[in-house]
């Protein structure tokens, strides 16, 4: 297999932009419509998600060990949408009809053979990594709404009893699809360490315009069913440093973090952890209650609610400022969550103000959407 | 249609279009351009450039397909002008146009209710703040008030009601205090209620109104729904 060739060639391909997934999944419809249905109405996300898990998978080509962790978890993750080992040569024949295509006259056979040789192993990887799965685990879990609470005006901690019970690590998220949008699955974090009768709850902030944040928050009562799918993510509470913590969290970036400090509470011996919790306004910092209760029942616990914006009587300004004017953080664990600037910026001053980048734990999503 | 009118018709860039840009001079210092409206224009430009590419693809694909019906005549073949290979990408084309018009439907809809939620939250924000300052003021003017009559009753050469007389006086004052706090107390309360009466209502109607949506989405299967809304 070539793979300079492929790549080259996947280069020509990718400069014909939207077009060419738009070709494919058409090309696709046509051939084998009962797939179809597998997706939202609008295409637009999708697309983009293809051709960056092309470009991933393309770009890391060489390094094999990273790509073949990349494909396992594409192929895991792909069983809640209900794809089959069927579907896959489905795909396979229109994404070569639609490289054929936009090769133009640089196609030929052993381009054709070469790109065959290299979706079948791609393919093998990702199917064989979904039955392992099948095992294990379902394609997904069925969640019945059995809480659901008004924090602030526009957001909603929702409580989901599962079936069968979902087991994860505090810090980790899941997807969920509302039955009122089917077929967009969003990322939320699961806001508590495992319970005995395995509920997880959501904090969903309504987003202006956001399609599945609208239906979990207004056409989303008890009793409801939520479909979630196996739980992702690598934000994970280090119980073995031995080092303190400092935690900070911006917006609905606390459940994960609230995940974990619950957590820490059933450790023997928990770490100290000073808690940052930020908000624009003083009614963003939406479960301090909860939070304030904890500190009062740990003496580890120190938290502190900033506001940037307006009113408060407490810590003013920008949470990452107070964060910085609080002290020195170097010697700890930080575990940041939160809107994308917050924690990128969060980490790079801790980063600059000499903790290593190997105590800074931030939330990544990887390249789906959250 | 001329060339130049079809242009115009389609909104697209021209070789003309390209050298006659201009660009707004940064703020910060004499040379240069805003990186906004330079990263804007780079953006038409490569949108324009995959469009060219695509036609030129296109056009490159008709031009194959009319060679083949030469050469198949030519060769005494069976000359087909419409191939089962062309009538599939025929298909194609028209599923991905049917696509791109739904997606642009679903992406005004959100657009659409982003503008409605944003709105809304804006109004929130400034009767919130309208009821904040209302608020302040009433609690100032009380507390001025308080101040005054405290000021008085010092006045009263800081002595203790000596007679009856100056007795009733001051129980007077002191019960007209009272009836003034309550009144005040009273006339908060009303005000706070009816604020959040009004913010109640708009959140009840909000609420009604969302559950509309899956509703309608539900009798009207497809994206038939959006036109209507």
């Amino acid at each position: 297999m070539d793979i300079e060739r492929l790549k080259s060639n996947f280069a020509r391909i990718a400069m014909h932009g939207d077009e060419v997934p738009l070709h494919f999944y058409s090309d696709l419809f046509l051939k084998h419509p009962e797939t179809r249905p597998m997706f939202p109405v609008s295409m637009q996300a999708q697309r983009a998600h293809l051709v960056d898990a092309l470009a991933t998978i393309v770009s890391s080509a060489d390094n094999a060990d990273n790509l073949a962790g990349f494909l396992r978890d594409l192929g895991r993750g792909h069983r809640k949408f209900g794809a089959l080992t069927a579907h896959y040569h489905a795909v396979g024949e229109s994404l070569l009809a639609t490289f054929a295509h936009f090769s133009g006259d640089s196609w030929d056979a052993e381009l054709a053979a070469d790109w065959l040789a290299a979706y079948e192993l791609i393919a093998g990887i990702m199917t064989a990594a979904a039955l392992e799965d099948e095992q294990d685990h379902p394609a997904y879990w069925t969640g019945t709404v059995v809480g659901r609470e008004w924090k602030a005006f526009d957001i909603v901690i929702l409580t989901v009893r599962t079936e069968p019970r979902l087991e994860y690590l505090p810090g980790q998220s899941v997807a969920v699809e509302s039955p009122a949008r089917p077929r967009l699955w969003r990322y939320y974090s699961i806001a508590n360490a495992p319970r005995p009768d395995g509920s997880v709850d959501f904090h969903v902030r309504l987003v202006d315009g956001g399609a599945v944040s609208m239906a979990l928050i207004a056409a989303t009562s008890i009793g409801a069913e939520l479909k979630l799918g196996p739980p992702v993510g690598v934000l994970r509470l280090d119980t073995a440093s031995g080092r303190d913590v400092v935690m900070v969290a911006g917006s609905t970036g606390l459940a994960p973090l609230k995940a974990m400090l619950e957590q820490a509470a059933g450790l023997r011996q928990p770490p100290r952890v000073h808690f940052f919790f930020g908000a624009r306004h003083a009614d963003g910092l939406y479960d301090l209650s909860t939070l304030e209760k904890m500190a009062a029942e740990h003496p580890w616990l120190t938290v502190v609610p900033t506001v940037s914006d307006g009113r408060f009587e407490g810590e003013a300004g920008p949470v990452a400022d107070v964060v910085m004017r609080q002290g020195s953080w170097s010697g700890r664990d930080a575990y940041i969550a939160g809107p994308t600037e917050l924690v990128t910026d969060m980490a790079a001053r801790l980063g600059a103000a000499g903790m290593p980048v190997t105590q800074i734990h931030v939330e990544d999503f990887g390249w789906s959407e959250p | 249609m001329t060339t130049d009118a079809w242009y115009d018709e389609q909104r697209r860039m021209t070789p003309d279009h390209v050298l006659a840009v201009t660009f707004p001079p940064t703020r910060w210092s004499r040379h240069g351009f805003e990186e906004e409206p330079v990263r804007a224009f780079l953006a038409d430009v490569h949108a324009e450039m995959v469009r060219l590419i695509n036609e030129r693809s296109s056009l490159w694909q008709e031009v194959q397909r009319l060679r083949r019906r030469i050469l198949g005549k030519e060769t005494g073949n069976d000359a087909i002008l419409f191939g089962k290979d062309d009538a599939h990408i025929h298909a194609v084309r028209i599923l991905s146009s049917a696509q791109r018009t739904a997606d642009r439907y679903v992406a005004d809809a959100q657009a659409y209710s982003g503008r409605l939620t944003e709105e809304a939250r804006a109004r929130r924000d400034e009767i919130m703040g309208q009821a904040q300052h209302h608020a302040d003021l009433l609690l100032e003017e009380a507390r001025t008030r308080a101040r005054a009559a405290a000021v008085d009753a010092m006045d009263h050469d800081g002595l203790p009601p000596q007679t009856d007389q100056e007795r009733r006086a001051v129980q007077a004052e002191l019960a007209y205090l009272r009836t003034f706090s309550e009144v005040y107390r009273q006339h908060l309360r009303i005000y706070t209620e009816d604020v959040l009466r009004t913010i109640e209502d708009w959140e009840g109607k909000e609420r009604a109104a969302a559950r509309e949506i899956p509703l309608a989405a539900h009798q009207q299967p497809g994206i038939g729904w959006l036109h209507s809304g």
